[in-house]
């Protein structure tokens, strides 16, 4: 029965693939939009306007603070409410992003608070404009403390992924579902589902642990 | 020498009247003061007097409550006065050097030029290996601030401040960081800087370096400028009671 089962899985590696595609894609584009914004937002958080920094703390604490779950719903279904149509692959690509751009801008805030003040006193004595600051001394420095999180969240990102499935993106987890219903072994559907978020999350995994190593080099630049 | 004023405003910083407080604490209390160009002036008093304080007035790393600030001709707190434009011609040595810890010696003392100045890579690099030599650490240009001793990363900062060409230099207690044995190899630099015509404001202990460079001793409690006179007036003939304490102290070893 269970060689059954697996064959008539294996018939549906065409809609898996279709799956895993999604969830990277989705990912790779909120993952790359949501570390720029991130970044923007962390560097617009420590900067010198208060109402600026206080505002994005403030939104920053709500999106942690409320499931993904729910942010995904209101974007999907309360937009079209108020006039802006979305469809499901835009809508999970701004949810996903919002999402890690609030978490990239926290891990962003941490890192620039670690590096000393002198430096910003060097780097201002010595007439840098503040974007020259942050390009040339603050954020080379402040990027030893924040890649091995930052990879980290790519990770958590990755798996919170899966959550777009609820409103209608055929990603992994929605193959999933529909597997399921042809062939009714939720273990094995799903154990075959978490391989593949593990293929992609593994190696993100291991490059984490590799930075997260390096920083302990004395000197120099982060390379990869 | 009495008169600390200059009265046609040519100095090359003029303090008048300048107040300041942290939260109830004044530290900074009715200074006037003006240094000429080309003039070096040694600023000393005990801990916490506010010489630091003084001297990071200087090019806005802190802000004046009241007074008029002048620094090479542009008055500080003036919204006609460009402070970025105006840090580029003022070098600052930190105690704890400062260096950038990702940059190379080289880089440390091109990064302003190439970006500030806008001078080619190529020119700027020839110029930093110059100025590296000159503070004799031409065999250190690729090495990293960690690299490097506390005197050989406090000379790398004289030079990253040099690079920039600037016309005045102000040093916050440049030796206090080192070691004993590392403070004349930087004491050395100084003297050479003092020597080539640089206005410079130097908040040090170092008796030596003021006898031999300085045109004036300043000397504070407080965060007031209680005594100032020569080098020579200063140390053979202190007039105040609290001068006479502070120099038996720092001299006594």
């Amino acid at each position: 029965m269970i060689w059954q089962q697996l064959q008539s899985i294996a018939g549906s590696y065409p809609l898996a693939l279709r799956g895993l595609g999604m969830t990277v894609v989705l990912s790779l584009i909120s993952l790359v939009l949501g570390t720029l914004l991130g970044f923007g937002l962390g560097i617009l958080r420590t900067g010198g306007n208060r109402l600026i920094s206080s505002a994005i703390g403030g939104w920053v604490d709500l999106i942690r603070g409320t499931p993904f779950l729910v942010q995904i719903f209101l974007i999907f279904f309360i937009l079209p409410e108020l006039g802006i149509e979305l469809d499901a692959f835009t809508a999970g690509i701004i949810a996903l992003t919002n999402l890690a751009a609030c978490f990239i801008c926290e891990i962003v805030v941490a890192g620039i608070r670690s590096v000393p003040t002198g430096q910003v006193e060097a780097a201002l004595a010595s007439g840098l404009s503040r974007w020259q600051r942050m390009r040339q001394v603050v954020l080379p420095q402040a990027m030893r403390i924040v890649l091995p999180p930052l990879v980290g969240q790519y990770v958590l990102l990755i798996k919170d992924s899966s959550v777009v499935s609820a409103i209608g993106l055929t990603d992994l987890t929605r193959v999933g579902w529909l597997v399921v219903q042809r062939v009714p072994n939720g273990l094995l559907v799903f154990f075959l589902v978490g391989v593949g978020y593990f293929i992609v999350c593994y190696p993100l995994i291991m490059l984490a642990r590799r930075l997260e190593q390096r920083m302990g080099a004395a000197h120099g630049e982060v390379q990869l | 020498m009495t008169n600390l004023s200059s009265k046609n405003g040519a100095g090359m910083i003029e303090f008048r009247g300048v107040n300041k407080w942290f939260g109830q604490l004044n530290v900074l209390k009715d200074i006037t003061l003006s240094v000429e160009p080309r003039e070096v002036v040694v600023v000393c008093g005990p801990s916490g007097s506010g010489k630091s304080t003084l001297i990071r007035c200087i090019n806005g790393l802190e802000t004046i409550r009241d007074g008029d600030l002048t620094v090479d001709g542009q008055r500080l707190g003036d919204p006609a006065t460009n402070m970025t434009r105006l840090r580029t011609e003022i070098g600052f040595v930190f105690q704890s050097f400062n260096l950038y810890p990702h940059k190379t010696a080289l880089e440390n003392v091109t990064l302003a030029p190439i970006h500030v100045r806008k001078i080619p890579r190529t020119e700027a690099e020839k110029a930093g290996r110059e100025l590296l030599a000159k503070v004799g650490l031409a065999d250190k240009v690729d090495a990293y601030p960690a690299q490097l001793s506390g005197g050989q990363q406090q000379r790398v900062a004289i030079a990253r401040c040099l690079g920039m060409r600037p016309k005045i230099m102000l040093f916050d207690e440049p030796t206090s960081a080192l070691d004993p044995e590392m403070i004349s190899e930087v004491l050395d630099v100084m003297v050479a800087v003092a020597e080539e015509g640089m206005t410079m404001m130097v908040v040090t202990h170092e008796m030596g370096f003021a006898r031999k460079v300085a045109q004036r001793v300043v000397f504070m409690d407080a965060g007031a400028i209680v005594e100032s006179g020569t080098p020579d007036e200063f140390f053979s003939n202190p007039k105040t009671d609290r001068s006479r304490a502070f120099l038996s102290k720092i001299l006594r070893h």
